[in-house]
């Protein structure tokens, strides 16, 4: 409006000052100096107005943003500070058991998992995730948590989560070399109740985690209600110390350590039993067998990723102290297991321990294949000695399992992977058993099985 | 026949040759005044890269202020490489989010520099002011142009190499931060970016005096005619580094590392550096510079170095949020 009106009565002035009987040229010369300013204030006014204009309409629109990509379908706020993401994973496992025992109904169509993942954030510090899951024989919860972070150094997590203790444990399962996990998992906690601390110190070179936890057998998960008045202790080190050292041969190596320690107070059925590669029972415990005691875990782990290549090792050894009856002797028992992984990518894409994206996604009008990666692993368990016969029958359960596998993965886009992995376990009892009467144990396992999944 | 057959063999192999030619696309994040550098620059590297390895390169270019352009980056745009006017904002791609390494700047030479500039003054046909040093853009009654430090690099170079000839004559920061407070209050609009200034000053008509990139002032002359603008040089200036880097997070995710590595690369060969010279950048090839005398003005420079002991320092005191722009600005 201002600017309309100086507008408007400039030229009215210019016109005054004609019929003005100027006689002195410094009042001419005034009046010129004057009427510049007040051109270049019209010509600021206009310009900031101008500035303002551009600056609106750059700026983001206030309206929640929707994207839907291979990572899920996110809703989200103007500022990011609030949304809802909802992923999903389904995996249709074939299981081909060859050479196996006549009796043995094993191969099949396994709906392995089917989740649908709902997470969120509020206020930017709070996010939270829900997973359910409809894979498997029932409907079950997977992970109900939420985390309250305060920097990127220091977030606390509440709700059901994974236990932070083994390396491939902890990798998301729709990203592992092979599309089972090795026997190096059986010994740490799965999924389990608790609160941790975590967070990314020295410039996000070193990664830790502790918190407590109801505490669970080997490789179990909590039935949502703590199973004794104990608790576990649990904490975690990981370290990337050369991550920022672009071009290093060592930038994507990682390694650490993690624990657990904690007590049962005479729980009954509480000790875990052991599968193999194909998921198949090799070792369990007596049904009268009782977990009383101080029990502890300890697991180096690395991962090592340069390109293509990828590598991921770890070791456990879990100990716990059982009794064969209320009334028996208290007997430490320390089983161990390891396992070595590698993967490389023949596509030229770089191996992740969050998986692998494809350079081009396939496509048969374009001729594109996505990436194809290929994987190897060997991995050991060892079953106390002590175990037997008190806490274990050794003729139906193992004393130590070998296993190989191959693998070929094929990723058809981020969301979509093939893999075709062969597993071959090597079963040994202890050298005084009497021969094995499960049909399992009769021969090594030799599986293959594929899987068909979506995760995004 | 085998000749024939020579032909068909050769016509197949440039066929196959042809099927297997990726297309590859680039987004190099800029600050404002390099549109006109990288329009030239990136038609030769595309030519360049075809030539050697068969696959298209197209480069996309986004422009805009040097802060701005960096937040941008930071907030998910999707830059292979950014080639922003200082290190400073290109630090901030490490310090909010690590998409690039701390050492970033140790990987190309000349500190991932492979231009520079200064910072010169533009002013209307006949210097009806008097423009001649930093001294007179304090005065009162001289309208200056100059964008906002807070969201150009330009505009920060301006106001240090202000500051230190302020300093050098006056004897103390305190007196600086007096001068550098005048001299704002010249300042009739701020804008977010250079090329926005020089539309303010050139195209708006707006104000005096334009404290502008040599480059920027160059072009001015050439594309408005050097019968309306002159280009005035201070008897003091700094120099500017303006910096390049790769997006190591983004590159890593699309697979254009290579390509990326080599674009920035080739701004250093002889054809890159000619490029720059021609688009008024003073090239660090000295017998590249030589060959365009009437490119760059004979100045006295000074470096961040030197003066403000790094751009780490410079920024936490004049620009970071409370520093001595704020506290002059507010006035």
């Amino acid at each position: 409006m201002r600017n309309y009106h100086l507008r408007k009565f400039a030229p009215a002035l210019f016109a005054s000052l004609a019929l003005l009987p100027i006689t002195r040229a410094d009042e001419l010369s005034e009046l010129k100096e004057t009427l510049r300013a007040l051109e270049q204030k019209i010509l600021v006014l206009e310009r900031k107005q101008e500035i303002k204009d551009e600056a609106a309409a750059a700026a983001a629109p206030a309206t929640p943003k929707i994207t839907v990509n291979d990572k899920g379908v996110t809703l989200a706020s103007a500022d990011a500070a609030n949304s809802l993401r909802i992923r999903g994973l389904v995996q249709l496992d074939h299981r081909w058991f060859f050479s196996d025992d006549a009796s043995l109904q094993n191969s099949s169509f396994v709906l392995r998992r089917a989740r649908i993942i709902v997470e969120g954030t509020f206020a930017k510090q709070f996010s939270y995730q829900i997973v359910p899951e409809f894979g498997g024989a029932n409907p079950a919860l997977v992970d109900a948590n939420f985390t309250w972070t305060l920097a990127p150094e220091l977030q606390f997590k509440f709700g059901r989560f994974k236990a932070p203790v083994g390396l491939e444990l902890l990798q998301s399962d729709s990203w592992t070399f092979f599309n089972e996990r090795s026997v190096a998992s059986l010994l740490v906690p799965n999924r389990d109740l608790g609160i941790l601390a975590q967070g990314d110190v020295l410039g996000g070179k070193l990664n830790y985690t502790v918190g407590i936890i109801g505490g669970v057998a080997d490789g179990a998960n909590t039935t949502n209600s703590d199973f004794d008045n104990e608790k576990e202790a649990v904490g975690r080190l990981f370290a990337t110390p050369f991550k920022d050292n672009a071009g290093s041969p060592v930038q994507g190596l990682g390694f650490g350590i993690a624990g657990t320690y904690g007590r049962a107070k005479g729980t009954n059925g509480r000790s875990a039993g052991y599968r193999t590669d194909g998921q198949q029972a090799i070792f369990t415990y007596l049904a009268s067998t009782i977990t009383d005691g101080p029990n502890w875990r300890i697991t180096p782990q690395l991962d090592y990723r340069n390109g293509s290549f990828g590598l991921l090792g770890e070791y456990v050894i879990s100990t716990v102290n059982v009794r064969a009856n209320p009334t028996g002797k208290l007997s430490e028992l320390q089983n161990k297991a390891w396992q070595v992984s590698a993967g490389y990518v023949l596509t030229g894409e770089n191996s992740s321990y969050n998986g692998v994206v494809p350079a081009n996604d396939f496509s048969l009008s374009k001729g594109t294949w996505g990436a194809f990666e290929v994987a190897a692993r060997y991995s050991n368990l060892k079953i106390d000695d002590s175990a037997f016969p008190l806490f274990a029958n050794p003729i139906s359960s193992i004393n130590e399992s070998t296993g190989y596998a191959l693998g070929l993965n094929w990723y058809l886009t981020k969301a979509v992977r093939f893999t075709f992995d062969y597993y071959q376990t090597e079963f040994e009892r202890i050298a005084t058993a009497p021969p094995t009467t499960n049909p399992i144990l009769k021969n090594d396992e030799k599986a293959f099985i594929s899987r068909f999944q979506i995760a995004f | 026949m085998k000749s024939k057959f020579l032909l068909l063999a050769g016509l197949g192999l440039s066929l196959a040759g042809g099927l297997h030619a990726k297309t590859i696309e680039l987004l190099n994040v800029s600050y404002d005044p390099t549109r006109q550098l990288y329009v030239e620059y990136n038609k030769a590297f595309a030519a360049h890269w075809k030539a050697k390895t068969g696959d298209d390169v197209t480069i996309k270019q986004s422009h805009g202020g040097s802060g701005k352009q960096a937040r941008s980056v930071i907030d998910g745009l999707p830059a292979d490489v950014v080639t922003l006017a200082l290190s400073a904002d290109v630090d901030a791609l490490y310090e909010n989010g690590r998409h690039i390494p701390k050492d970033w700047q140790k990987r190309l030479a000349n500190n991932s520099a492979p231009y520079t500039s200064t910072i010169v003054f533009l002013v209307r046909k006949g210097n009806p002011k008097g423009i001649k040093d930093w001294d007179d853009l304090v005065k009162p009654g001289v309208g200056v142009v100059t964008p906002n430090p807070k969201t150009s690099g330009g505009a920060r170079w301006n106001y240090l190499a202000a500051w230190e000839f302020a300093k050098r004559k006056l004897g103390s920061d305190d007196a600086a931060k007096e001068f550098v407070a005048k001299l704002f209050r010249n300042v009739p609009v701020l804008d977010s970016g250079a090329r926005g200034s020089t539309t303010t000053f050139v195209q708006r008509g707006i104000g005096d005096v334009a404290i502008s990139w040599e480059n920027e002032a160059f072009l001015v002359l050439k594309e408005f005619g050097a019968d309306k603008y002159e280009i005035v040089v201070p008897s003091l200036s700094i120099l500017a580094e303006p910096t390049v880097s790769l997006v190591d997070k983004v590159v890593k995710k699309k697979g254009t590392e290579a390509v990326a590595q080599a674009y920035l690369d080739y701004l250093y060969s002889d054809e890159g550096q000619e490029i720059a010279a021609r688009n008024f950048y003073r090239p660090r090839n000295q017998a590249i510079a030589a060959k365009y005398p009437d490119n760059f003005a004979k100045v006295e420079l000074f470096t961040i170095d030197a003066a403000f002991g790094g751009w780490a320092k410079a920024q936490k005191t004049h620009f970071a949020d409370g520093g001595t722009f704020d506290q002059i600005y507010a006035k």
